[in-house]
């Protein structure tokens, strides 16, 4: 074994010397051969040239022993690599073209694949992921099926859940961090003890939280922390950018909502828990009395081993029962849900994102098609070669292998420009695809190279293969008679272009009834009234804290004066604030149960409404209408009745048959006790997290009665809000210099945001089957006026005897329309076939809205147009000057 | 003269005794009574792929007319192949010349 394996190394690496021995004990051969044939009596040339004779040519057995070498098989790749590297220098402008068309798809897949495979495909950067769930509370009853969980329950949870090693509950929050004269507002988690833990996550400097510390952080009912000796952790992008880096900021302080808290540990860079924008992270100890109604935390736990995710949620649901049983009040029809972290995480982008990765897939496809198309119109001189080389008597293998090389060459350097265009293409989508998670993972590491390679591979293949088959498959004699560019054509090679048009007419069908559905429905998103008007609206976040403005008085006065000062301003309309604004991500967005006070004690007719604490001018300034009753105003002052808004659908459902306002709607605040409030109006339902969410019902309570620390203010103005936005922080400096506005965004952008997913799948796809679209129809010109040059002498035949010129148009562009309306048909029902995986996508359109079609249907007619251009060129064709060269 | 024939031979050839590649030519179209001769283009490219397989191996000696040539010489894999093709080409053999033979 290890003498043959010393051989072939030999073999590979001592060519030379091998050639050498080859030829000697050749030479001897002859020698002896010879010396036998003069001893017979033969002179000493004869004897040789019979020996020669007699025993063949020992230069061809010199060679077929080369051959039979490892080393042969490298030796001519090598040589087919340089050969084919010199062919396709001979051609630069379509070897441009073919790399650059391959450098597209690859470029563009391998972006695609980047991101596909660094937010779905890979576990998350934490010790043993696929062990880490998220937990939920559902009511069906309530129609709920997802909300945080209760703090009360949590405790009862951790106690008897033995299928799960610990739950560690967090909430998120913007607080305002000051350090020295500087204050902005940043996104921290306040989390339990064992969240660091459970994670398996340690401290890059420093440490986390200890129990001490956790068991002594105790928070107000505006979540301020106001337990002894407060300590932070910070996120390495906080860390990096307040304080540059600096390894001493451990045992440092930092001026948390005005509370200074002590840093005790910095996370390293990758981690990304609960999300990547919080910054902060609060230790949160549990007073003994934890509410059971208060769904807002969120909860991640660890199965232990051997557990699946379903018997952890059986048990936890057995729990669950338990409390609804023993606390009826409530906990009656809660139930939890239980949900793989990954999958908590990612949520349904991946569908989005498979979608696009089979699109691009698509794309590159027909990219190959197409430098295959090319390959095979520009290679009719090569014909010739072929044959030639085949008549000297190269093997076919050795020919395809040959002309494979190639495209193998061509599809390396495409390769190559693909990565290059990959890497951009990543930095690309890591800065516009913020909405999605992950995003910040995404990175051009081996797997992506890898799969640019696989890429590349198959891109050399599907462009190669047709064009090296069909050269490989001349034939020595015919070919190089000249005879094949006079009649028409050996009929393989047609089968296989006309093969490659119509798919890649198909492919770009399937791109294009894709790309129209998810523009229709686009369309259909934007068109969703979402029951405000967004436009020319500011928003303003302000996290107001408890040291500053604790007691009502103090944020009452300061929203006031605000909204006074803002109003003032010129091209301001009107000024409002809201505890959570529609399609805005912060504030407090919390629900309550509330029912009719004339039917008490009924959990039957309790609802669960979000509410909203509202300024007098925020209906006004949001553009939502009273249907019924009065908007707030100075009526409800602090002392006056506590006055409710209710929304439309809320009220509908309350009192289905007669009016709301006028009646008194009972709020419960759990362990603050239930509050009547008379209800004075009703106002439109919103689609609160944007147009592809349904209204919630609502209550809103005036801020006069009501004050809150967190509100985000709307300011609606006259021209474009965003010239707006400078003055607007002038005014929050002026107010207070430590609260300004987390962010000023314009109320239209954050509406976006809440479907930049599908405006994002709608460019990218519409992008693909766009470039999809033109490949096509360059192949079908390409192939038209392949055919016409192919065909030359027999257009000047039939011209000559008396063929007419539109009958010429209409033969040659009649091909060209049949071929694409087989790649239309066959393309429509690959699209029809796949459309269920796109109908995930849409919104309000079906799968076969007949916009698709139209689509389509435009495309047969534009290929006519292209068809057009080859056939008025086979029209000018001179009839006597072909005759003449045949 | 098919490859495997050819193989058969070179093997027993080799089997009584080394010899370099013209000794086995002779050696074969002397035994055959000049029935097979071997050319430069087969022998050669059989000798490569028999080492290859281990079933013979090859030292450069000096031969006797004092040059260097090239000695082959069989191994014990190349004992056991032969072994099995010569009962097999029997086997073979015999039922070809019985299906021959019958009228």
């Amino acid at each position: 074994m290890l003498k043959r394996l010393t051989r072939r190394w030999n073999e590979l690496w001592h060519g030379d010397r091998l050639d050498r021995e080859a030829r000697e004990e050749l030479a001897h051969h002859l020698e002896l051969a010879t010396a036998e044939r003069r001893g017979a009596g033969a002179d000493a040339s004869e004897a040789r040239r019979l020996a020669r004779l007699e025993l063949g040519d020992a230069e061809e057995a010199r060679e077929r022993l080369r051959e039979g070498r490892a080393g042969f098989w490298l030796d001519s790749v090598r040589k087919d690599a340089a050969y084919a590297a010199r062919m396709l220098r001979k051609r630069p402008g379509f070897s441009a073209v073919c790399v650059l068309t391959i450098g597209l798809g690859v470029g563009a897949s391998t972006a695609l694949f980047a991101v596909v495979d660094a937010v779905v495909l890979r576990p998350l950067p934490l010790p043993d992921p696929g062990t880490l769930v998220a937990i939920y509370d559902t009511n069906p009853s309530l129609a709920v099926e997802r909300s945080g969980i209760a703090t009360g329950n949590l405790v009862d949870w951790r106690r008897r859940a033995q299928r799960l090693r610990g739950i560690a509950g967090y909430y998120t929050m913007g607080r305002t961090l000051t350090m020295g004269q500087d204050s902005e507002v940043v996104l921290t988690a306040q989390m339990t003890e064992d969240f660091f833990p459970l994670l398996g996550v340690t401290a890059a400097l420093g440490r986390t939280f200890t129990r001490e510390e956790t068991a002594a952080a105790l928070f107000n009912t505006a979540a301020a922390p106001v337990g002894p000796d407060p300590v932070v952790v910070l996120s390495h992008g906080l860390w990096q950018r307040r304080f540059g880096g600096d390894p001493g900021v451990v045992g440092q302080t930092v001026l948390l909502e005005r509370r200074p808290c002590r840093v005790v540990g910095v996370m390293p860079s990758g981690f990304a828990m609960p999300g990547p924008e919080v910054e902060l992270f609060i230790p949160w100890g549990f007073s003994g009395e934890e509410p059971r109604d208060q769904h807002y935390v969120s909860a991640v736990a660890r199965l232990t081993p051997e557990t699946t995710l379903a018997q952890a949620e059986g048990e936890l649901r057995t729990v669950a029962n338990d409390l609804a049983r023993a606390y009826p009040e409530t906990n009656r029809g809660w139930s939890v849900r239980l949900v793989s972290l990954q999958e908590d995480v990612v949520g349904d982008s991946g569908r989005t994102l498979f979608v696009l990765l089979a699109a691009v897939a698509l794309v590159l496809l027909v990219a190959c098609a197409n430098v295959a198309l090319l390959s095979l119109a520009r290679g009719l001189e090569r014909a010739h070669e072929a044959s030639i080389r085949l008549a000297l008597g190269a093997t076919r293998r050795r020919l395809l292998r040959q002309f494979l090389m190639e495209s193998l060459l061509v599809a390396a350097a495409g390769g190559v420009l693909g990565a290059v265009l990959a890497v951009s293409g990543v930095a690309l989508l890591r800065r516009t695809a913020a909405g999605l998670p992950r995003i910040h993972e995404v990175a051009l590491d081996p797997r992506a190279l890898l799969f640019a390679c696989a890429a590349t591979a198959a891109a050399a293949l599907v462009s190669g293969l047709p064009y090296a088959w069909r050269r490989a498959r001349a034939q020595p004699a015919p070919d190089l008679a000249g005879t094949h560019a006079r009649v028409a054509g050996a009929g393989h090679g047609h089968v296989l272009r006309d093969g490659l048009v119509i798919a890649e007419v198909a492919m770009a069908v399937v791109l294009l009834v894709g790309a129209s559905l998810l523009v229709r429905s686009y369309q259909r998103l934007k068109a969703v009234d979402p029951g405000f008007d967004p436009r020319a609206v500011l928003v303003a976040p302000i996290f107001l804290d408890m040291a500053g403005y604790g007691g009502g008085g103090k944020s009452r006065t300061y929203y006031a004066t605000l909204i006074e000062r803002l109003e003032a301003l010129p091209g301001v309309v009107s000024a409002g604030g809201a505890t959570a604004l529609p399609a805005s991500p912060l504030g407090p967005n919390f629900e309550r149960p509330v029912w009719p006070e004339e039917i008490p004690n009924d959990p039957a007719v309790r609802r669960p409404a979000w509410v909203r604490i509202v300024t007098t001018h925020y209906f006004r300034t949001l553009g939502m209408q009273i249907v019924e009753g009065r908007g707030f105003d100075e009526r409800d002052a602090p002392q006056g009745a506590l006055a409710v808004i209710l929304s439309q659908g809320l009220a509908r459902r309350l009192w289905p048959d007669g009016t709301a306002v006028g009646r008194r709607l009972v709020v419960d605040y759990s362990t603050a006790g239930t509050y009547p409030y008379d209800v004075v109006g009703v106002v439109n339902d919103v689609r609160f997290g944007g147009p592809r969410t349904e209204p919630r019902q609502e209550i809103y309570m005036p801020h006069a009665q009501r004050p809150y620390l967190v509100m985000n203010v709307a300011v609606r103005s006259s021209g474009d809000p965003r010239y707006l936005a400078p003055a607007v922080r002038d005014v929050l400096r002026d107010l207070d210099p430590r609260k300004p506005a987390h962010g000023i965004h314009s109320l239209e952008d954050l509406l976006g945001a809440t479907y930049s997913r599908d405006r994002h799948a709608m460019l990218v796809l519409s992008a693909f089957a766009a470039v999809a679209v033109l490949l096509s129809l360059l192949g079908i010109h390409g192939i038209l006026s392949h055919r016409v040059r192919e065909r030359t002498r027999e257009i000047g035949i039939r011209m000559a005897v008396g063929a007419d010129r539109g009958h010429l148009l209409r033969w040659i562009a009649g091909h060209g329309l049949k071929l694409t309306l087989a790649g239309v048909l066959l393309g429509s029902a690959l699209a029809a076939a796949s459309a269920q995986a796109v109908s995930s996508l849409l919104f309000g359109v079906s799968p076969t809205d007949p916009a698709a079609a139209l689509a389509v249907a435009a495309l047969p007619l534009i290929a006519l147009l292209v068809s057009l251009h080859p056939a008025w060129r086979a029209t000018r064709i001179d009839p006597v000057e072909v005759l003449r060269a045949g | 003269m098919a490859t495997e024939k050819l193989d058969l031979l070179i093997l027993k050839t080799l089997a009584r005794a080394s010899l370099h590649g013209y000794g086995i030519g002779q050696e074969i179209e002397q035994r055959s009574e000049g029935v097979f001769r071997v050319t430069l283009g087969s022998l050669y490219p059989a000798l490569q792929r028999l080492e290859r397989d281990g079933l013979i191996d090859a030292e450069w000696k000096a031969s006797d007319n004092n040059r260097r040539a090239r000695y082959y010489r069989i191994t014990p894999a190349g004992r056991r192949r032969l072994a099995a093709e010569q009962k097999d080409w029997e086997r073979v053999s015999a039922a070809v010349s019985r299906i021959l033979k019958a009228t």
